[in-house]
Order: C-alpha cells, then sequence, then structure tokens
C-alpha cells in the first residue's frame, strides 16, 4: 500500500508524497500524488487513478485530515491524473479542481458538477491555500497540450507534473535520485516520446529557471533536489523530443 | 453469504472491483436483453402488419366465402398498430432507463471503492461517515427510481400482454373463418396458422420481458 512521505515541513506548512505501492498491480502504471497543507486548508496534486484511489485517500488520512482537503490541482486531463475525481467529490462534494480550461469541458466526463472547476488560463494564475499563493505554471504541450505545474514559492518547490518523470525498475524504489545519470537513463525514453514540442520544451527550461527549486517533484518516478534540479532542466533542454525511437 | 470481497484473498483492489462492477453490469446487461426483445418484438408486429394486408387482399379475392376472415384480418391489421405503438412506447422508457441503470452502477461502484479507502483508513478518519452516509442515500434514491421505472415497465408488459391475447383469439378465430373460405380454404388456413404462430412468438417474447427485472434484488 502507499504511504505518505513528508518532503517538506515548516510549521504548519508541509509537503507529502504519497509514493511506491509495492501491492499495486504491474499493469497500472506507478504515480505520486503530493498534498499541500498549509493550516487548516489542503491541496492534493494529481490525485491519481481511480484504482488506486483506496490507497491514495488511506496514505492521504493516515497524515492529514482528508475533510481539509479545499482542492485538487490537475496538472493535465489523463486517467492516471484525474480519473479518480469522481470518488474524492464522493468524499467531499464541495472540492473544487484545478485544471487548464482547455479540459474544463472534458474532466466531467470523470465527475463533477459546473461549480467544480476552477479553469486556469494558458499564461497561469496564482492559487491560494491557507496563508500561501501557489502558482499554476504554464507547461502546455509538455505534454499535454493544456498542461500545467505548481510552484510553491515559499517550500521552493515545483510540481512538474509529467517533466521529470521517469519509469523505474522495481528495484529502484527509493524517494529521491540518488545518482543523477543512473536515474536518467530511464526517463530519456519517456521524455523522447512524450513530450512533443522542442519549441514549448525551451520555453519552459526557461520560465524554470528563473524560478527558486529546491525540489522538482514528478507524477512518476524520484524526486529531484539540490543540484539535481539544475542538472534535469539542463539535461531536459539538450534533449531532442517528440521521436518516435531512439 | 458471501464473504466481504475487500477479504478475499489472492486478489488485489483493482481486480475485487473488477469482479464487482462485472457482477453489476448485469443491470446494464438485463437493459440490453429487455430492448432487444422490443426491437424482436416490434420486427414481429411489423410482420402482422403485412401478413394482415395480404389477408384483406385474399379474402377480398375469396369473395362472400371469406367475408368473416376479412373482417378478422382487419382486426388483426389494427392489433399489429396497436402493438407497435406499446412496443414503441415500451422501448422509450428502457432508453431512459440505461441512464438510470447506468447511475446505479457508478455509485454502486464508487460506494465500494470509498468503502474499501474507509477499511483501509479506518472508521475513525473524519469525514468517512458522512461520506459513506451521503453515497448510500443517493444510491437509495437511484435505486428507488430504478425500482419505479421497474414497475412501470412490468406493468405495460402486462397490459401488452393482454393485448396480445386479444390477438391470439382473433388468429383462432380467423383460423376457424378459413374453414368456410370454400377454394380459397387452404390458402386462408395457412394464413391463420402463420397468425397463430407470430403471435406465440410475440408471446414468447413479452414473457421474456416480464421475467426481466431492472433492479437485481
Amino acid at each position: 500500500m502507499k504511504q505518505a512521505h513528508c518532503i517538506y515541513q515548516d510549521d504548519e506548512h508541509r509537503w507529502l508524497a504519497i509514493a511506491r505501492d509495492p501491492t499495486k498491480p504491474g499493469y497500472i502504471i506507478d504515480t505520486n500524488e503530493y498534498v499541500i497543507i498549509d493550516g487548516d486548508e489542503a491541496l492534493l496534486c494529481d490525485p491519481g487513478g481511480i484504482e488506486i484511489f483506496p490507497s491514495v485517500f488511506s496514505a492521504l488520512s493516515a497524515e492529514c485530515d482528508p475533510t481539509k482537503l479545499a482542492g485538487i490541482f490537475a496538472s493535465h486531463q489523463d486517467p492516471d491524473i484525474i480519473s479518480s475525481l469522481a470518488l474524492w467529490l464522493e468524499f467531499k462534494p464541495e472540492l473544487k479542481c484545478y485544471i487548464s480550461w482547455l479540459w474544463q469541458s472534458f474532466l466531467p466526463h470523470f465527475g463533477g458538477t459546473d461549480t467544480t472547476f476552477v479553469p486556469i488560463p494558458d499564461p497561469g494564475m496564482a492559487i491560494k491555500l491557507g496563508g500561501l499563493e501557489l502558482q499554476a505554471i504554464p507547461a502546455h504541450y509538455l505534454h499535454s497540450s493544456g498542461n500545467h505545474h505548481l510552484y510553491d514559492p515559499k517550500a521552493k518547490i515545483l510540481f512538474s507534473g509529467d517533466v521529470g518523470a521517469a519509469l523505474l525498475p522495481p528495484d529502484q524504489n527509493s524517494l529521491y535520485v540518488e545518482d543523477f545519470s543512473r536515474h536518467i537513463r530511464h526517463a530519456e525514453g519517456f521524455h523522447k516520446r512524450w513530450m512533443g514540442s522542442d519549441k514549448a520544451k525551451r520555453d519552459w527550461c526557461e520560465r524554470v529557471s528563473r524560478l527558486d527549486i529546491d525540489m522538482l517533484v514528478p507524477q512518476h518516478g524520484a524526486i529531484y533536489q539540490g543540484a539535481d534540479v539544475q542538472r534535469f532542466i539542463s539535461w531536459f533542454a539538450a534533449l531532442e523530443v517528440g521521436v518516435l525511437r531512439g | 453469504m458471501r464473504l466481504p470481497a475487500a477479504r478475499e484473498p489472492g486478489m488485489n483492489a483493482p481486480e475485487r472491483h473488477l469482479k464487482r462492477t462485472h457482477r453489476r453490469s448485469g443491470e446494464l446487461a438485463g437493459i440490453v436483453l429487455v430492448n432487444e426483445e422490443i426491437k424482436a418484438i416490434v420486427a414481429t408486429a411489423f410482420r402482422i402488419n403485412l401478413m394482415a394486408l395480404n389477408a384483406i387482399f385474399l379474402a377480398k379475392r375469396a369473395g362472400n366465402a371469406a367475408l368473416g376472415f376479412g373482417v378478422l384480418s382487419n382486426e388483426l391489421r389494427r392489433f399489429a398498430q396497436d402493438l407497435t405503438r406499446r412496443m414503441s412506447s415500451l422501448r422509450d422508457m428502457t432508453s431512459g432507463s440505461v441512464g438510470s441503470v447506468t447511475g446505479v452502477v457508478q455509485q454502486q461502484r464508487s460506494t465500494a471503492i470509498l468503502a474499501e479507502a474507509i477499511r483501509l483508513s479506518g472508521e475513525g478518519v473524519p469525514g468517512v461517515r458522512e461520506a459513506r452516509k451521503r453515497g448510500a442515500l443517493r444510491l437509495a434514491e437511484q435505486q428507488a427510481s430504478l425500482r419505479a421505472l421497474d414497475m412501470r415497465l412490468r406493468a405495460a408488459v402486462e397490459e401488452t400482454q393482454q393485448l396480445v391475447e386479444l390477438g391470439g383469439v382473433l388468429a383462432r378465430s380467423a383460423k376457424i373463418e378459413a374453414a368456410y373460405g370454400g377454394g380459397f380454404s387452404p390458402a386462408l388456413m395457412q394464413v391463420s396458422t402463420d397468425f397463430a404462430e407470430v403471435i406465440a412468438q410475440i408471446k414468447r417474447s413479452l414473457e421474456v420481458l416480464g421475467k426481466e427485472r431492472l433492479v437485481k434484488d
């Protein structure tokens, strides 16, 4: 079963990473979910698919009061990102779901009503959580045509959705990247295939290079911290993307 | 009694949900079966309509000897038209019920997954009791509306069965009248036997419809 790991804490401001599920069947891609807590409010980033809901809910509940969930941030529309939406709404019907405006009328196929969704405009927006002001950062075409990442300027953490994702073999289950060169081999094929636009990639690299980031937390694989963050951005900037093979 | 699905050995969470969903998809399959039977009856009613038209022409050709047969053929044609109208309203009813059944199936699935989440998290987690209550209430409402629809459907099927009984009587009377058809008697007998066969076919389909339930107890 998944477990919540506290990856950042400063008084009442916390980040939890819900990651690594050894009991998950192999045919479902492994995902990381993140919970940002500030005081009495929590935001769940990319809550995951229907089938892992019990495991994510249980891990979240072990570390924080789930009734404090104020919203869900969905980096994009994929099923492994947000197909559990109806179940979270089953638990708390008044939850708000932040998603690119592009997907606002698509996501109700997973659940929710006209009051559930808060559309994020293309340039991004500020999202208030407790005393924090989080920033939805544009990451369009990486890989989804309407895609945002979430930056926490206080914790200096960037939730980067599928950017930075690595499909790790079962024996490499560390929460953090331990050896960048070894780790990045598991990210290369994924980024080449899934990231379709070189221009979008360069824009993103420039944009996030201007941010002060201590941790880059992707939706799959391990967390980049310290110097590995810039190492990843440089690696990604140089990577040829949108290729079928090689 | 079944073991709670969550405790079935050797199954992971997705497999358990799949099994539960599969069991409940029987309700949706029930709707499909009802629709298929209705389609079959509509097609048969159309056949009776054509057969009745032919019978009317045949009776006209037979002249005075088949006057009674002609009247019955007209009645059979009217019966076929009534049956088509009834089946069309039954079809509207079941088309609407697809949404209700899907709603119940979805709600049951959500409730089951939420129950699994609560089992893993423990009953003490804030908000879970209210969420469970809300889900159960919604499910009960959806099931009640589906039950009401099921009752309306059954009542409509029973009314149609009565109509078909009348059709059966008409077909039997046509057979008797055919005996007085003179030289046309064998042809009229053949037509009335065909009537009786297709009406028996409709009866069988209606029996299947009558047994099918939109809500499984």
